[in-house]
């Protein structure tokens, strides 16, 4: 194989993964970041791939800050009516109220108000173990533990009786869902309620947390050796062979080459590019706005003592 | 028809050794089995299509034309053809008239919120491009298939249209149903029985803005088609175990009834068969908010007949307690819709263009 | 539904070490699958400080449900059980489940029960887990319906969540 048509490859190869978007995914796929590593082992010193004379005005990273934006992907529900007005819907309540960009496994406080509660608002402080749905129906689940009593609270991103959601640390996990934190030892998702906010710096990516957390013994609420998780420490101490062999019977390692499935379950990237072109210059503003109440925040004007 | 024709014959033969023999039917569905009948006014609607031996630039052109004029009709469009505008109907709404209704689509549904904080679910229905083709006044309405409308000798019927389409594609029967109405051909037709007060001209556009805010209405829909199911997905059954010696009956019935004086299978007793497509219509559904821009409706519940897509139709509330209790716009809305872009929120409904939601304490 | 065989005394102090170990210290029959729902003979565990609830927790023999005041027969938040209890019956009200709940209603990692008597005023004086909000309405209601003082649990009420 002579030098430019590997060269070729690659570049075929690097395009076809790019096109291949888990819609829910947080993480850029593995094999993207394969590709790219063997491309940079490989092809050091041959003519570099022509830059891209056009910034894409819309941020790469959309599509991992506003999940919800997207629609879902099952053909059977898509109207492009609806999308629209729903986003239009989403945006006006996001000009209401702050819903700043977290992932699973970054810690939330969640202030809503309450009817039930004695000051009518009730404060819930977790991390979050699962975000789904799309569009109005956008929801996560906040996990602590408190006066060692683990509790799970579900709320709707959209839902007009929140009043504010500060992100506590901004940080991302190994893996797409934490439902095995139910599961581990209880320090793995107890958070203080007090808690400052810690603050990230303008424009640093956002840091992934790969801390292992330690499963208690079984009996588990889920079978935690079939979902491939990378973020527990200690799962091959309670397996015995049985485990791992009908484990090992439901794997299904094709799947990642089956782009049909990849075409289903996920937006093109085209559609992608047109949904966030519609809501671009008001998610912008909106931003922006967010970052001129930050400063203002962080300016405390010292008091006067007499 | 055969087997009366067969029996008349073996009664002939048999006559002549004079003796009786009876034959017994015991199915009677040739006697009762309803036959399709067309509507008056239906014809055959799409032409066959000919390799037309045109030039691939040809064809083309045609496409574009077809596609700039006739392409997906989201809003009302100024129709091609200009006619005058249809006369007003002056007469005054009364609580015993019927109104027309519209055609929908069904496209899709999702939450809102009321004032209290209670999350309710909605369907969105899209009124598009809705014509009024012909009205039929009740002498000359002699339906081969009998609607069951009370005082059906006392109600005319309005022809209404949907979304517009391209002509090239239909037949010059179906097309000239349009003829005298003063629009374009429209893909779905649908007859709705009215009071002759209710009359409308051919032409008038109904729009979301027929109905209002908080009002109720009928939705009439076919179902989504499961085909041929059995007892479990259709009707809900249990099944049996999977197990303890279970062979070969894990989805079905069981037994189907007792014996003796009831030896038989009851009628309506529950039985697999075929799921879905059938009409059904879901009563008194409130209007929760209503877009005027993409005559859109956002309706009560996530029960609507049909996919997401499917075609519905919307007629106000037989309910008697939830019936209109003052004027709706009658016979329909005139004039023009308000352009200012926001929406028609019922009032029990959270904008959410206005603040969170926060409550008081007593 | 899990039975627990205990083969040996020494129980789970140290689960890690014990596995590490591959000393078998107690042994699982699956009954059937596991159901969050509290009906008859679902076993919960007593959250307020009597000492009748403590000490059947202590013992590891947590009070077993036999009846649920509803017409569901399915426990919900804020109703009474009936729970046998170190060989008595006593009466009590769930104020945290394992189930599904709706939006902004917490959701617990166990099935948590407050004794009361038959007055709705609870055995002990203090509960040591965040109860919901959500039983301040319910308890409420049931207090105006039934007769019986309920509210008297929100009182030793440490926390609401």
């Amino acid at each position: 194989m002579n030098l430019s048509t590997r060269v070729m490859l690659n570049r075929l190869t690097q395009q076809c993964a790019y096109k291949r978007i888990v819609t829910f995914s947080t993480k850029t796929a593995e094999h993207v970041i394969e590709n790219q590593k063997e491309q940079k082992k490989e092809a050091p010193p041959t003519t570099p791939t022509p830059p891209v004379n056009r910034k894409p005005i819309i941020p790469a990273n959309y599509r991992f800050v506003y999940p919800e934006f997207l629609p879902d992907p099952n053909v059977e529900w898509r109207n492009l009516v609806r999308e629209k007005l729903e986003r239009l819907d989403m945006l006006d309540r996001r000009k209401q109220i702050d819903l700043p960009e977290f992932y699973v496994g970054s810690v939330l406080a969640v202030t809503s108000s309450d009817p039930h509660a004695a000051g009518k608002t009730s404060r819930f402080v977790g991390i979050c173990i699962n975000r789904d749905r799309c569009g109005l129906r956008a929801r996560f689940i906040l996990r602590n533990v408190i006066d060692h009593q683990g509790m799970e609270v579900v709320y709707e991103l959209y839902d007009p009786t929140i009043l504010k959601i500060e992100v506590l640390r901004l940080e991302k996990r190994l893996d797409d869902s934490l439902f095995y934190l139910r599961d581990a030892l209880p320090e793995y998702s107890t958070f203080d309620e007090n808690m400052e906010a810690e603050s990230l710096e303008e424009g640093a990516p956002v840091p992934v947390n790969d801390i292992k957390v330690v499963l208690r013994p079984r009996p588990w609420l889920e079978r935690w050796e079939r979902q491939n998780l990378r973020g527990v420490a200690n799962i091959d101490e309670y397996l015995k062979d049985k485990h791992r062999l009908s484990s090992a019977k439901v794997q299904k390692p094709w799947e990642k080459y089956d782009m049909m499935k990849d075409y289903r379950s996920s937006i093109p990237e085209e559609e992608q590019t047109e949904i966030f072109a519609e809501v671009h210059t008001e998610l912008h503003a909106l931003e922006l706005q967010r970052k001129r109440n930050k400063r203002k925040r962080t300016f405390i004007k010292p008091k006067q003592l007499a | 028809m055969m087997r009366s024709v067969i029996n008349q014959f073996l009664g002939l033969r048999l006559s002549g050794n004079c003796s009786v023999l009876v034959t017994q039917v015991r199915d009677k569905g040739h006697l009762s089995r309803p036959r399709l009948r067309n509507p008056q006014w239906f014809l055959r609607k799409e032409i066959t299509k000919y390799n037309d031996l045109m030039t691939a630039e040809n064809k083309q052109f045609v496409n574009e034309v077809g596609t700039n004029n006739f392409g997906v009709p989201a809003v009302i469009k100024d129709s091609l053809v200009k006619t005058e505008a249809p006369t007003a109907n002056e007469a005054v709404w009364t609580p015993n008239l019927r109104r027309c209704g519209v055609i929908a689509r069904k496209i899709g549904q999702y939450p809102l919120w009321l004032k209290n904080g209670e999350r309710i679910r909605t369907t969105l229905l899209q009124i598009a491009d809705n014509h009024v083709i012909k009205y039929i006044p009740p002498e000359e309405y002699l339906p081969a298939q009998v609607p069951k409308v009370a005082n059906l000798h006392k109600r005319g019927c309005i022809l209404v249209g949907s979304e517009t389409t391209n002509p090239a594609l239909l037949t010059k029967e179906y097309a000239g149903i349009f003829r005298n109405s003063g629009v374009l051909p429209k893909k779905n037709l649908a007859r709705f029985i009215v009071s002759p007060e209710a009359q409308l001209a051919p032409g008038t556009p109904l729009t979301v803005n027929h109905f209002r805010i908080g009002d109720f209405v009928d939705v009439r829909g076919k179902t989504v088609d499961h085909g041929f199911q059995g007892v479990v997905k259709r009707h809900g059954f249990k099944g049996m175990p999977a197990s303890h010696g279970v062979t070969k009956t894990h989805r079905r019935a069981g037994n189907i009834g007792g014996g003796g004086e009831k030896g038989r299978v009851w009628p309506g007793t529950k039985m697999p068969g075929h799921m879905g497509n059938r009409w059904r219509i879901i009563k008194g559904l409130r209007v929760w908010r209503i877009n005027t821009k993409y005559n859109v409706m956002w309706v009560q519940g996530s029960s609507v007949a049909g996919p997401t897509g499917g075609l519905v139709y919307i007629y106000d509330t037989i309910l008697p307690f939830r019936k209109n209790k003052e004027a709706p716009p009658f016979p329909t809305f005139y004039g023009e819709p308000q352009q200012d872009g926001d929406d028609l929120w019922y009032e029990q409904l959270h904008n959410f263009k206005s603040e969170s939601i926060t409550y008081e304490n007593e | 539904m899990a039975l627990r065989i205990l083969k040996t005394v020494r129980q789970v102090a140290q689960p890690l070490a014990v596995a590490l170990g591959g000393q078998q210290t107690q042994q699982l029959i699956h009954t059937t699958p596991a159901c969050c729902e509290i009906r008859k003979l679902a076993r919960l565990r007593v959250v307020d400080n009597s000492d009748l609830g403590k000490k059947a927790m202590a013992e590891g023999r947590p009070p077993r449900c036999i009846h649920v005041y509803n017409k569901r027969g399915v426990g919900l938040i804020g109703d009474k059980v009936l729970v046998a209890i170190k060989g008595q019956m006593k009466k009590g009200i769930l104020v945290g489940l394992k189930q599904k709940q709706k939006p902004k209603q917490p959701k617990f990692d166990s099935n948590n029960l407050v004794l009361i008597d038959d007055n709705g005023s609870p055995l002990g004086t203090r509960i040591h887990v965040p109860i919901p909000t959500i039983l301040r309405t319910i308890l409420k209601e049931k207090t105006l319906a039934k007769g019986a003082d309920y509210t008297k649990v929100l009182a030793i009420a440490s926390r609401y969540v």
